[in-house]
């Protein structure tokens, strides 16, 4: 699979990075981009087909009562909010332009 | 030793104060130079803390410990090096600190890192880079340089540090301490801000491997908080392991790519552990080129996942507010990250998107296996494996900063553990025109222990290069 790293890739991982980028650090992610991609495709010189994925090195996860516990209270929860009103977060309007 | 300063406090051998002063005037004198810690607590208040705890007992009494700032530390700030969290007070305690607590530990600060534990350097930190303290123009390796540099400098005697993919060892290598980076699941992650999850621990880190146990012993164990932990208890049974007998496989792919100073100073310990009787074969690991890009797709993709959490709305750097919800966040987020960050997550979400997903993600995993499967036949054959813990010398500020894919290439040595979910410690080797150099040492999964009193064998018995403290010039 040939990949093409051009401004439009980068615009649109951008958008799906959620992260807004300065028109130079586009320019130098375009070559960082292009020069890692080469990197990892040093894999494909494999034959894969018959090899099963390594998702995660514990065959099960280590699960617990599901009982309550004691949780942080909300004032300690809400200590890092930078905006909130009435022990809610105020965030950023979710429609609209 | 940590045993030996626990006593002296508890009998007044050594005061309180004059302890505290002590390492106070250490870090004043010298971090300014060195960078090892983005926080460091007030002297009053860690004077108090000590007191309080050399009466209430414990292993660690009063002992000073440096924390890695991605490790949650409650009403101590947290910041994981970025200007992200510059301002985040953690309301609650990793579990490791918790732990460290109960047995009368006191934070005396926290660690520089690369940001997020994004690189190998300690230089992608919103803070400024650490300095390595054998040799200010260097680096400290990373990313938990902070806490290698701070036990180099005589700081402190035990910090803690993380690894995802040599983050612990490479520090450890480069500043001649001792770190272990633990089998995967022997130590809660709960706390820990994660980067990638599948691949990472938090880890003990020391000038010595009696301390190195020590600290190992009591993180460890299962906790409810953290479904990765696992239930198996260890045997904390610590003795200088005789290597010989002991079956050391070298590996001898891993060590012809690394440049040739590293290369003849482990060779000169290779033979000397021959000398001890050890039974030294050489060996392969196999296919350990591929095992470098495998990492790094996947660390990138669990990354990408792990940092949309960043969000400048819950926590976190929030300069802008007004505008619609995308907008917002692209924004924080655009402004709030360093280059390193954005660069592995604009990747992780490329590895995962369609079509890509299979071409490189999946791939990755079947190489991770790979590498798992020749490690298993290698330990039927071998007590441990043997490599340098990090290809090249400690390198200049600067130097590879700004070449991700030769930056990355650092690591060759010490993501394959990471991949693999063993145990991997890095331990004082020796010097190259006063730089010093990290002998890395692999073993099955759960040899943790084992490792780590092979290795009291080696710092007593072959390298005798323990408790090294760097002469900071200035």
């Amino acid at each position: 699979m040939k990949i093409e790293v051009n401004k439009n890739l980068i615009k649109h991982l951008e958008n799906l990075s959620l992260i807004q980028l300065s028109q130079n650090e586009e320019k130098m992610l375009e070559n960082d981009i292009t020069n890692i991609i080469k990197f990892f495709e040093k894999i494909n010189e494999l034959d894969l087909s018959n090899v099963e994925p390594l998702f995660h090195p514990l065959p099960q996860g280590r699960l617990r009562k599901d009982t309550p516990r004691d949780p942080l209270d909300r004032e300690n929860a809400l200590k890092n909010v930078k905006r909130k009103e009435n022990g809610y977060i105020v965030g950023p309007r979710t429609y609209g332009e | 030793m940590i045993v030996e300063l626990v006593n002296d406090l508890k009998n007044k051998n050594l005061e309180a104060e004059e302890y505290v002063e002590r390492t106070y005037e250490k870090i004043g004198k010298y971090d300014k130079y060195t960078n090892a810690f983005i926080t460091i607590r007030s002297k009053e208040e860690v004077l108090r803390e000590v007191k309080e705890n050399i009466n209430k007992g414990g292993k660690l009494a009063g002992i000073l410990i440096a924390i890695k700032d991605n490790i949650s530390t409650k009403g101590i700030r947290a910041t994981c090096a970025s200007k992200m969290l510059e301002d985040y007070i953690p309301p609650y305690d990793a579990t490791v600190i918790e732990k460290l607590k109960k047995e009368g530990a006191v934070i005396v600060g926290k660690t520089n890192m690369d940001e997020f534990a994004m690189g190998s350097t300690t230089e992608t930190s919103y803070f400024g880079p650490t300095r390595n303290p054998w040799n200010l123009e260097r680096t400290p390796g990373g990313s938990s340089g902070g806490s290698g540099a701070a036990l180099a400098a005589g700081y402190v005697e035990l910090a803690l540090g993380s690894d995802t993919g040599g983050s612990i060892r490479a520090p450890a290598a480069y500043n001649a301490t001792f770190g272990l980076k633990p089998s995967y699941g022997t130590v809660s992650r709960f706390g820990l801000v994660a980067y990638a999850n599948s691949l990472e621990q938090i880890g003990p880190m020391a000038r010595n491997a009696e301390d190195l146990g020590l600290l190992f012993s009591i993180i460890a164990g299962p906790d409810d908080k953290d479904a990765t932990t696992i239930d198996l208890s260890l045997n904390f049974e610590f003795k200088e392991q005789n290597v010989k007998s002991v079956r050391i496989g070298i590996l001898s792919d891993i060590l012809e790519m690394s440049e040739k100073p590293v290369s003849s100073v482990i060779k000169d310990v290779i033979d000397k552990l021959s000398s001890e009787g050890a039974l030294i074969e050489d060996t392969k690991l196999g296919n350990a080129e591929y095992a470098l890009p495998a990492y790094y797709i996947i660390a990138m993709s669990e990354a990408s996942s792990n940092l949309a959490r960043y969000d400048g709305v819950r926590y976190g750097y929030s300069k802008y507010m007004e505008g619609n919800w995308r907008e917002v966040y692209a924004k924080n987020r655009g402004e709030a990250f360093g280059i390193e960050v954005k660069r592995r997550i604009l990747l992780g979400s490329f590895i995962l998107s369609a079509g890509y997903y299979e071409e490189f993600y999946l791939k990755a995993l079947k190489v991770r296996n790979l590498i798992k499967k020749s490690l298993d036949e290698l330990f039927k054959k071998y007590d441990i494996l043997v490599s340098p813990t990090m290809p090249i010398l400690p390198p200049k500020i600067g130097e590879v900063i700004n070449d991700p894919v030769r930056m990355y290439a650092m690591d060759l040595n010490t993501v394959i553990a990471n991949l693999a979910a063993i145990p991997a410690l890095s331990l004082p080797a020796g010097f190259y025109n006063d730089l010093p150099i990290g002998l890395q040492l692999m073993g099955k999964y759960l040899s943790d222990i084992y490792l780590i009193n092979i290795s009291s064998y080696i710092e007593r018995n072959v390298t005798k290069l323990y408790n090294l403290t760097a002469p900071i010039k200035i």
